[in-house]
């Protein structure tokens, strides 16, 4: 493929990350900017994780919602299945630890059963959700979602209810005391930094390749032989675990689960940081983590009816800025740097190719007739 | 056994509400591939008006007219303004009617406060008839029943016998191809719209009476009409019906019957029809 041709239609893989060999001047100028970017984040994230109070306080939790959102962006925005049940999954990986403290288990213990009881429902769950896509998955992944918090508040002898469990004691490691508030936060950091980098190697390995190529062309892919429903699958039990560290950290931090963690409303909160700091990107949803709490904690001392407000920027960005804040961002960047206006969706048009559900269209669009498949496309390239 | 005919019964008024609101929701999606999530919180808008309504005009039958008039006002209004905006994109739209569920929700609290309201029905609909098999039954779970039936008969007959019901049917197998045979699908598309909220609407002034109205309530109906529509099919009528009775009897035996593992009952069928038919009862494929 020459480098001019821009592939109509659907093909419409980031040729920015596809072609590892032939980076833009703008790409290979961006990491080193981009770490810098990191550092001075991670830099300032600690600093108000020192001070502790308000502050420090809610810095956590953006970490912490930072978490699950990527895992909704690692799927969604790279894989196409936008998944609106991730406050649930948190809600598990939560009650997992909270029963299994309740029940005599100490905090490590309790780690690791919540991890090993997400795993197993993650692996069930995602037998079913992974054999619907596009808008049926949404709305599959909601449903899952819905059903697990209802058990959560049904379930009353496992969970307590609607007054939900408290969690008693925090992890000790040696010198590192998870009941002191500041040891706690600085936990929340590195487990923040290590799920990104984990996220961020995914993305860019194979599979997170693969996974593209998928959103990109499903159909493709298969007939190249690729599992498909195997990368979906997994796809979504990565995306699911994250959700469940985030709960984890979530329970340790706040003390207490209720099943309001796992209701609609913050299922909607999480793909909507990830949709509004911008899918496709990892950044992305950190950022939408740290501009939707900031304004759920902090506008709401101010204003009384703040999830009106809420409500109504989430429409308008879904209207005016679809590519997300960080998609926005980067737009500018690249036009500001005279980059070909040739630029990789990202945000919800990545996401879904539109009209996706119409049967009769799909096997007309999926054949290019001016593009025969050629070996030397840059997706086989890269993944062999 | 008499046990069994009374749950039988109240299955089947929860399965009325929920045909009202998932046969809305599958409608607008089958027509328009519009998802709206929002579909929830204007079944509880819809409760809520027909509460004030109720309070103001001293009658039921005003309450739910006044009910069903806002929630279509409601719809052409979000359907003019906000979805129009974002034709074709079918993740846009549910994202954005997402967003929506946060602004009505929290207007709704502000307006109608946190607790749960109960919509009282008029005076021989308080009363019990004894059924057949010498049960007595309340008057107003018949009457859901029924106006839900009707509903949905009504509903098939518009779908089936008219030449609006064609011109709908039509836009569920192929938009483009209705569009070029010179039918205004703007048009269609803002009643089917209208259509969906004021069934919703509806069924919160009916589903008030026995579910109630609360904060949280609209999630718990939502949650209903997505396995229903899951169910029975996305995007089609018969589906709903189908959908509704097996969600509707079996979450009500659940509840019933085994009250900590009610959610089990709605998960059940999900399992099954994921498995068997992915794409739902009466769903098309690839759908």
């Amino acid at each position: 493929m020459n480098a001019g041709v821009v592939v109509p239609g659907q093909d419409r893989v980031d040729s920015v990350d596809v072609r590892r060999g032939r980076q833009s001047f703008l790409a290979r100028r961006q990491r080193p900017l981009l770490l810098v970017g990191a550092l001075v984040v991670l830099l300032l994230a600690s600093v108000f994780l020192f001070r502790g109070g308000f502050w420090g306080q809610l810095v956590t939790q953006m970490l912490i919602f930072a978490i699950a959102a990527m895992g909704v962006d690692f799927l969604g925005g790279y894989g196409g299945l936008v998944s609106l049940g991730q406050a649930s999954w948190l809600g598990l990986g939560a009650y997992g630890v909270a029963v299994s403290m309740t029940r005599g288990a100490g905090p490590w213990a309790a780690i690791g059963i919540s991890l090993g009881v997400l795993l197993v429902v993650a692996l069930i769950a995602g037998l079913l959700a992974v054999r619907v896509s596009g808008i049926s998955f949404v709305i599959m992944t909601l449903a899952l979602g819905q059903i697990l918090f209802g058990l959560s508040s049904s379930l009353i002898d496992v969970s307590g209810g609607d007054n939900g469990l408290i969690i008693p004691i925090n992890p000790v490691l040696g010198p590192m005391d998870l009941n002191d508030t500041r040891h706690l936060s600085f936990a929340v950091l590195a487990v923040f930094v290590l799920s990104a980098v984990v996220l961020w190697t995914f993305v860019h390995s194979p599979f997170g390749l693969s996974l593209r190529g998928i959103k990109s062309n499903e159909q493709r892919l298969r007939t190249l032989g690729y599992s498909t429903w195997l990368h979906r699958y997994i796809g979504y039990v990565v995306s699911v675990i994250f959700g469940g560290i985030a709960g984890i950290l979530y329970v340790f931090t706040n003390g207490l689960v209720t099943p309001t963690a796992l209701d609609l409303g913050h299922n909607g909160i999480i793909t909507l940081m990830a949709v509004v700091g911008g899918l496709g990107t990892l950044w992305g949803p950190a950022l939408g983590s740290v501009m939707i709490l900031l304004l759920q904690q902090y506008v709401s001392i101010y204003v009384e009816r703040w999830a009106t407000v809420m409500g109504l920027l989430f429409v308008a960005i879904v209207v005016f800025a679809p590519e997300g804040v960080w998609g926005v961002g980067k737009k500018y960047a690249r036009r500001l740097s005279h980059q070909s206006s040739r630029v990789p969706p990202v945000g919800i048009a990545a996401a879904l190719p539109s009209d996706d559900a119409i049967p009769t269209v799909e096997p007309i669009e999926s054949i290019e007739p001016n593009e025969p498949i050629k070996p030397s496309e840059p997706i086989e390239e890269e993944v062999r | 056994m008499h046990q069994f005919y009374v749950q039988t019964l109240n299955g089947l008024t929860l399965a009325g509400i929920m045909f009202l609101v998932s046969s809305g929701f599958t409608l607008v999606f089958g027509v328009m591939r519009v998802t709206n999530l929002a579909h929830g919180a204007i079944y509880l808008l819809g409760g809520y008006i027909a509460y004030s309504a109720i309070q103001t005009l001293d009658n039921f039958f005003f309450g739910l007219l006044a009910a069903a008039l806002a929630t279509a006002a409601l719809g052409l209004l979000l359907e003019r303004t906000l979805i129009k905006r974002m034709r074709g994109q079918v993740m846009a739209e549910l994202l954005a009617t997402l967003g929506l569920v946060y602004v009505i929700d929290d207007l709704a609290l502000a307006i109608w406060g946190g607790n749960p309201l109960s919509l009282r029905l008029p005076g021989f609909l308080q009363d019990s008839s004894t059924l057949p098999g010498q049960i007595v039954y309340p008057n107003g779970r018949i009457f859901i029943f029924v106006v839900a039936t009707a509903i949905g008969l009504g509903l098939f007959f518009l779908l089936r016998r008219t030449r609006i019901g064609a011109i709908v049917r039509a836009g569920v197998d192929n938009r483009a191809m209705v569009g070029a045979m010179g039918i205004n699908v703007r048009l269609v598309f803002t009643a089917v719209f209208a259509l969906g909220a004021m069934l919703a609407g509806v069924g919160g002034a009916l589903g008030g009476t026995v579910l109630g109205l609360a904060p949280g309530g609209d999630a718990e109906i939502l949650t209903f009409a997505l396995i229903v529509v899951i169910v029975g099919g996305l995007g089609s009528f018969e589906g709903a019906v189908l959908g509704s009775l097996i969600v509707g009897l079996l979450s009500n035996y659940g509840q019933a019957y085994f009250p900590a593992l009610a959610y089990f009952a709605l998960f059940a069928p999900l399992v099954v029809v994921l498995l068997v038919r992915p794409q739902g009862l009466l769903g098309r494929a690839a759908a």
